[in-house]
């Protein structure tokens, strides 16, 4: 049940790893041979090499996080050791014997268990059912489930965790952070001996996060292996005894928790030294296209901004910390409790459509399903947002539409051999101008752009900066949500940085840097 | 807001009475109208009368109610009821003993049963599609075979059984009570039942917990056409004959009870007992028009306003559960 691949490394690049220092600071906690150990682990998609070589020692007892930007390799990290991808090269050691980890079963089968973000409760069976779901044959008897030993059992774990959750309550009437405290017990009934958690913070509240501190805690003291990956700083200094960094698919670095400031991770983070500026031409905005006051929405409080005509504004943060309901918002896509917004000067129309048809333009980080109709044309496409000037007196005019399509597929360098080529056979940089094409169509003012460059590839990219370019010499004022700072430092005039669903920064000029984003996105 | 108030538990009195869906809230209403209406809507004939209707329902909206948690529905049900009574109708005029030609019922019950299930679990084929071509399928097999017309003439075993008693309950209606209680225990007191609950739910838990999911959700289609197609014996002993097309629109009534009774298309969250209040309902309203003599075309009209009444009911309770909060 090997992967099928060659084993390099068998002793492992151990000079990143510090295990001695581990075992003196983690003294009288017989910390000498790591629990879980990858090694070598080598890792290609097409086109993507996601990890390169990664060896990992995680100690029994010991918080061990793992910090990298966005498309570090984190998330094929966890699927990696989850079994849910077979690693190309490398191999994972559970107490130095090696194992092989072909599948979910398997990994939970070696005390192996990851916490994802998206959770695996079933909403409308209870807390006790939930958590032992498919191991009912410990409670059953004659066929019969004795629920009441499986709610003895559960309250056991609970209690253990010290949670006082009614055991009959419905996964469905949780809420998030009480969903992942019934994970986690689900994780330890099963008698995880590591504990992987992805990102646990990122859906709740402050007050529940301390909790979840304070179980992790708990859990460290019974030995359990926690692998936490975050990239908030605060709680990589609180929690994590090992910090390691990953960069590019590739360890960065691995250390202990105060071998390290927070500025010298961020650095690790990024990778390039600090400072590094990009050309960017400066340009001489016009009049606001856009401003927002004090607007605050059931998941974002008190944004401000404003946008000129002729500049791209960038909207920085990490993933999760409000920027796509920053523009969903603006776009009138989500309702607003409370605060102004106002479109070339006048009072902003209050409905998706008003905003519409007064020039606002969304372009969805999920183009493909909110972007496009996927089975329909170019044609199609390019004109539903702008459908009735395809009308003479009166009627559809395919002729008319046909027309403007040619214009546009020209303007912007579309790669389509006809108007009625279907949208989903484009690639993803030509389906990305397309729905650039169904608002120049429209006659957009303001360019909402949210993640325009995931997913294409350096051609593309180069061709949508261009077009960015392109608009704003037109006039339009351009908002740009991307979570690639390289493109963000060199696409836009200033930049707006978030956190925790507000905006706590405003980079503008030779402010607008890489590190500077990335130090108010993750600060504390 | 303490954390043990804000997890509502699906146990308890209160919770009990709080979760009465709008068809329960109907059925009483409809009970007390029809009986200041026409005292005898509440004699004893007719209680029975309906009590058998309700039966002959729930033998198929019972099996429904595990279709729908799993996110699925099976519009079939109506043609195999068809099927499965023209079969035994003709294994018995072929000269079967009763158990043969049940049997037999069972089996090709089973096989339909088993061809949904195959399509929807393992294929992944959308429920609603797969089972209105097999709907086609059943109901022209059933008139191939019977050219259309009713047959009867065959033992009247099953009509003296239809007729039975058991003590003093009529047997469909004993029988009805069996299934409930035997679906009850699968449902909440066997590991079956929290998988059919899992794969409305989150399908991919379960197979993460190392449970052959499809297996499970191929199980289900299966266990309810058997129901179904056994339940079309009781059926033909009403009339002592078969008829082709009797199931046409049973399987609306059917999916109607239970979701009159609150069992949702979504995400496994339903219960049992609400196919019984809605078929309850169903049977009270025709039964109730019927002695009013109301048209039986207007009784349609009438389900189909019942239905959508209760759903408004559901949710506005459900808005003012969430204002309350």
């Amino acid at each position: 049940m090997m992967h099928g691949t060659e084993i390099q490394n068998e002793q492992g690049d151990r000079s990143l790893h510090t295990p001695m220092a581990a075992g003196q600071r983690m003294a009288g906690r017989k910390a000498d041979a790591p629990l879980l150990r990858l090694v070598g682990i080598d890792k290609s998609f097409p086109g993507v090499h996601a990890l390169k070589n990664v060896s990992l020692d995680v100690y029994a007892g010991e918080v061990h996080v793992i910090l990298g930007q966005n498309g570090a390799g984190k998330s094929t990290l966890i699927k990696t050791l989850y079994g849910a991808y077979a690693a190309d090269r490398g191999h994972i050691e559970i107490e130095g014997r090696r194992v092989a980890v072909a599948g979910p079963a398997d990994a939970s089968a070696l005390g192996i268990a990851v916490i994802f973000q998206e959770f695996s409760l079933v909403p409308y069976l209870d807390i006790a059912q939930n958590i032992f779901l498919g191991r009912e044959a410990a409670f059953s008897r004659f066929g019969l489930v004795d629920f009441a030993a499986m709610h003895a059992a559960a309250r056991i774990i609970l209690d253990d965790l010290g949670l006082d959750y009614d055991t009959h309550a419905y996964a469905a009437n949780l809420g998030v952070a009480q969903q992942q405290m019934v994970e986690i017990a689900k994780a330890l009934s099963q008698n995880a001996r590591v504990l992987v958690m992805d990102e646990p913070t990122a859906a709740i509240s402050e007050r529940e996060s301390d909790r979840l501190f304070q179980t992790i805690t708990r859990l460290t003291e019974r030995r359990v292996a926690i692998v936490y990956i975050s990239h908030r700083m605060k709680e990589v200094q609180m929690l994590g005894d090992r910090i390691t960094i990953l960069r590019d698919g590739a360890v960065v670095t691995s250390v202990l928790r105060d071998q390290k400031s927070q500025a010298e991770m961020v650095g690790a983070m990024i990778g390039r030294a600090s400072g590094s500026q990009l050309v960017r031409t400066p340009r001489t905005p016009g009049e606001p296209v856009l401003s927002a006051r004090d607007v605050s929405t059931a998941k974002l409080s008190d944004i401000s901004i404003e946008i000129l005509a002729g500049e791209v504004v960038g909207l920085a943060g990490l993933v999760g910390s409000g920027r796509t309901e920053v523009v969903r918002a603006l776009f009138g896509a989500d309702p607003i409790a409370i605060g102004e917004i106002s479109l070339l000067g006048s009072r902003a129309p209050t409905t998706l459509d008003g905003r519409v048809r007064a020039g606002m333009a969304l372009l969805p980080e999920d183009r493909k399903q909110e972007g496009l109709a996927l089975p329909l044309d170019v044609r199609d496409n390019a004109t539903v947002a702008s459908l009735w000037r395809s009308f003479a007196s009166g009627w559809f005019s395919p002729a008319k539409a046909e027309r403007d399509t040619h214009g546009l597929i020209a303007q912007l360098g579309i790669a389509a051999h006809s108007t009625r080529q279907s949208v989903h056979t484009l690639s993803g940089g030509n389906q990305q101008k397309v729905v650039l094409a169904k608002w120049l169509a429209a006659g957009a003012k303001l360019f909402l752009l949210d993640e325009p460059t995931r997913g294409v590839d350096v051609g593309a990219k180069a061709e949508i900066y261009r077009l960015i370019d392109q608009l704003v010499d037109g006039g339009a004022g351009v908002v740009v949500i991307s979570s690639e700072l390289p493109e963000l430092v060199q696409l836009c005039d200033r930049a707006y940085v978030m956190r925790d669903h507000r905006i706590v920064g405003h980079l503008a000029g030779d402010a607008l840097t890489e590190r500077a984003i990335l130090e108010l996105a993750v600060h504390q | 807001m303490s954390v043990t108030t804000s997890l509502q538990g699906k146990s308890g009195i209160g919770q009990f009475l709080s979760a009465i869906p709008g068809a329960g809230i109907l059925l009483i209403l409809m009970l007390a109208l029809f009986t200041i209406v026409n005292p005898r809507f509440v004699s004893q004939t007719n209680l029975i009368n309906v009590g058998l209707q309700t039966s002959l329902l729930l033998m198929i909206a019972l099996p429904m109610t595990l279709i729908i948690l799993t996110e699925g529905l099976d519009l079939s049900a109506g043609a195999l009821v068809g099927l499965s009574g023209v079969i035994v109708a003709e294994a018995l005029l072929a000269g079967w003993g009763v158990f043969a030609a049940c049997t037999a019922t069972l089996a090709v019950s089973i096989a339909f049963g088993a061809l949904n299930g195959v399509l929807v679990a393992y294929l992944a084929l959308p429920a609603f599609v797969v089972t209105l071509g097999t709907m086609g399928l059943m109901q022209g097999i059933a008139l191939v075979l019977t050219n259309g017309d009713p047959v009867g003439g065959f033992t009247p075993a099953i009509e003296i059984f239809y007729r039975s008693q058991l003590w003093f309950i009529p047997l469909p209606i004993a029988i009805a009570a069996a299934l409930y209680a035997a679906l009850w225990l699968l449902l909440y007191r066997t590991r079956l039942g929290n998988y059919v609950i899992a794969i409305g739910g989150n399908k991919d838990a379960l197979r993460l917990a190392g449970i052959r999911a499809n297996l499970v959700h191929l199980a289900v289609y299966v266990l309810g056409s058997a129901i179904i197609g056994l339940s079309a014996v009781l059926l033909i002993g009403r009339t002592n004959s078969a008829h082709p097309t009797v199931g046409i629109g049973m399987e609306f009534e059917a999916i109607a009870a239970v979701v009159l009774g609150g069992t949702s298309f979504e995400k496994g969250q339903g219960w049992l007992f609400g196919a019984v209040l809605g078929a309850l309902a169903i049977t009270v309203l025709r039964n109730g028009l019927n002695i009013l003599s109301i048209d039986s075309s207007l009784q349609v009209v009438c389900i189909g306003i019942l239905l959508i009444l209760a759903l408004l009911i559901d949710q506005a309770r459900k808005q003012f559960v969430r204002r309350a909060t």
